[in-house]
């Protein structure tokens, strides 16, 4: 049994590539305490001082509430349609399945930045250029694959039983959707939201074409303030973004089982 | 007839939205792709030209950043194969106490944000950052290395950025691969290596495959860490299409390169995919 273990070679290097994984973030954490006005690891003194910056910081403030709203938005949109698609195509209600799964998923095959010319030009042309709307139309195309992909992948797993029994004892359709089929699929779902919330909070190749000066967002913000120079704040700030990224995967974790769905 | 009515009542607003806003906005990158551009007065009106996409393949400079994309997309593609195994086999062989840690530490770089993990990356690969601030401490250089700007700070920080992308693919091939086979080949008195190389790796070939095709169409179309990592100068295909549509303004040219990626990345997909299906008919 112990035979066909990975041997002290293999274990190693596959413990090193882990750490080489986790490198930058550490990086990040440790140069957002220094108390220097530039980067230095090991830090000098420890301070908070960065992150009561940012944290009263307008510009920053904004970001990242247009980030949350962005995200949240995108994530609710594309589930109510994306669910509502996927169902439809999984109960073969409409013909051509295959070719509109393909449509549905069509965003994620095609570049981000090809994408975010198109509608760059697009909103340009139709003069809804730097409109929130833009942005949020933008997120929710780039977000539905992964909510489609989690919805087709739960509901492939459903027994269709269960939905009969519920039709026969007198529930209508989107009774027994709600109150039958919905629990059911509801763990992919809970991962594809998130798979969904993610890319939406941290897209650049698509937002940045589209966001007007008002309504930048993080992930922006940092992007650019990092072609001017690496400063501690953007530090600051990335540890934040660390903190919530992990406290969400664990989290999820506990509430779904998350890594099964990657 | 019902259900038909259900059914297209279900699926109208995502198709009208994603029709409105993607598919109609591709399209009509067509026309600005073969329209001209003259520096100082803009698209000209009514005037028709296959240049943009010509120069493509003829232009020194856009030579010499498509291949540069290229190049690095088989380099990524390649260490990240390379450093992937490793770890994909220790979570799917070693000790199953572990599995999960090690697979949330593959996962939580995923989920955390690029910008983040580029800007780890420039804290790290600067003149005065943490690596050459290091070697140089240790006495194994005296002038910093250039680790940034160029192809080595390109291949470190999208190697990082794509390897867990790499490694779920091969966890999942690897689950797919009984732990008999191996078992079976070393009582036949096959060495470890050996069952490896000729039991474990072939019947992981279709998760090798399809993470090399993710992998390598990520690259390709990165912007964020190339654009971070490498700065203005060194340019690949999205980052020179981010300069196009923003500092040039000549969208023509950047609408080209921009269809010349995306069919590039659309044909890369399909032919893998005709080419798993049909290995896996012959298998």
């Amino acid at each position: 049994m112990n035979e066909q273990r990975p041997g002290f070679a293999v274990s190693s290097l596959a413990l090193l590539v882990i750490l080489f994984l986790q490198i930058p973030v550490v990086v990040v954490m440790l140069a957002s305490f220094s108390e220097t006005s530039y980067l230095t690891i090991p830090p000098q003194g420890w301070t908070l001082k960065w992150f009561s910056a940012v944290l009263t910081d307008r510009i920053y403030l904004s970001a990242i509430w247009n980030s949350l709203i962005l995200a949240v938005g995108s994530t609710l949109i594309s589930l109510v349609l994306g669910v509502a698609a996927s169902y439809a195509i999984f109960r073969k209600m409409v013909p051509g399945s295959e070719a509109l799964t393909s449509l549905l998923m069509a965003p994620l095959i095609i570049p981000s930045v090809v994408i975010g010319v198109a509608l760059l030009q697009y909103f340009t042309l139709v003069g809804m250029r730097g409109s929130f709307w833009v942005l949020l139309i933008a997120h929710v195309i780039i977000t539905v694959p992964y909510i489609v992909r989690s919805a087709l992948a739960s509901l492939s797993g459903l027994d269709l039983s269960v939905e009969e029994a519920a039709r026969v004892l007198g529930a209508g359709g989107f009774t027994t959707f709600r109150l039958v089929t919905l629990p059911l699929i509801k763990p992919g779902l809970v991962a594809g939201a998130l798979f969904s919330f993610v890319t939406s909070m941290e897209n650049v190749p698509v937002t940045i074409f589209l966001a007007g000066p008002r309504d930048t967002t993080l992930p922006i913000l940092i992007f650019t303030s990092v072609e001017m120079g690496v400063n501690p704040s953007v530090a600051a700030v990335s540890t934040l973004l660390i903190i919530a990224t992990a406290i969400v995967l664990l989290v999820a974790e506990r509430w779904t089982g998350f890594h099964r769905f990657v | 007839m019902k259900s038909l009515r259900t059914g297209a009542l279900l699926l109208s607003p995502l198709l009208f939205v994603l029709v409105a806003a993607f598919v109609v906005p591709l399209l009509l990158l067509v026309p600005t792709s073969f329209q001209e551009y003259r520096p100082g007065h803009g698209i000209v009106p009514d005037a028709w030209t296959i240049a943009n996409y010509a120069r493509i393949f003829t232009d020194d400079f856009y030579l010499e950043v498509v291949l540069r994309t290229l190049g690095l997309g088989v380099a990524v593609t390649f260490s990240c194969l390379l450093l992937g195994y490793p770890v994909a086999y220790l979570i799917v062989r070693g000790n199953p106490r572990w599995r999960l840690a090690l697979t949330l530490l593959v996962i939580f770089p995923l989920m955390l944000n690029l910008v983040v993990r580029s800007f780890g990356w420039i804290v790290l690969l600067t003149n005065r950052g943490v690596v050459n601030n290091l070697l140089i401490d240790i006495g194994l250089i005296e002038k910093p290395l250039k680790l940034m700007f160029n192809m080595t700070g390109l291949m470190i920080g999208l190697t990082h950025i794509y390897l867990p992308f790499m490694v779920l693919m091969l966890v999942a091939a690897l689950q797919n691969v009984p732990r008999d086979v191996e078992a079976a080949a070393a009582t036949l008195g096959s060495s470890r290596l050996h069952a490896f190389r000729s039991v474990t790796l072939p019947l992981t070939a279709p998760g090798i495959i399809s993470g090399s095709i993710l992998v390598f169409v990520l690259t390709i179309s990165a912007l964020v860490t190339p654009r971070m990592l490498g700065g203005p100068t060194y340019q690949v295909m999205a980052t020179l299409i981010y300069d196009e549509y923003m500092q040039l303004l000549d969208w023509p040219s950047g609408s080209a390169l921009s269809f010349a990626l995306a069919i590039s990345t659309i044909l890369i997909i399909w032919i893998s995919s005709r080419m798993t299906k049909r290995w896996a008919g012959l298998a």
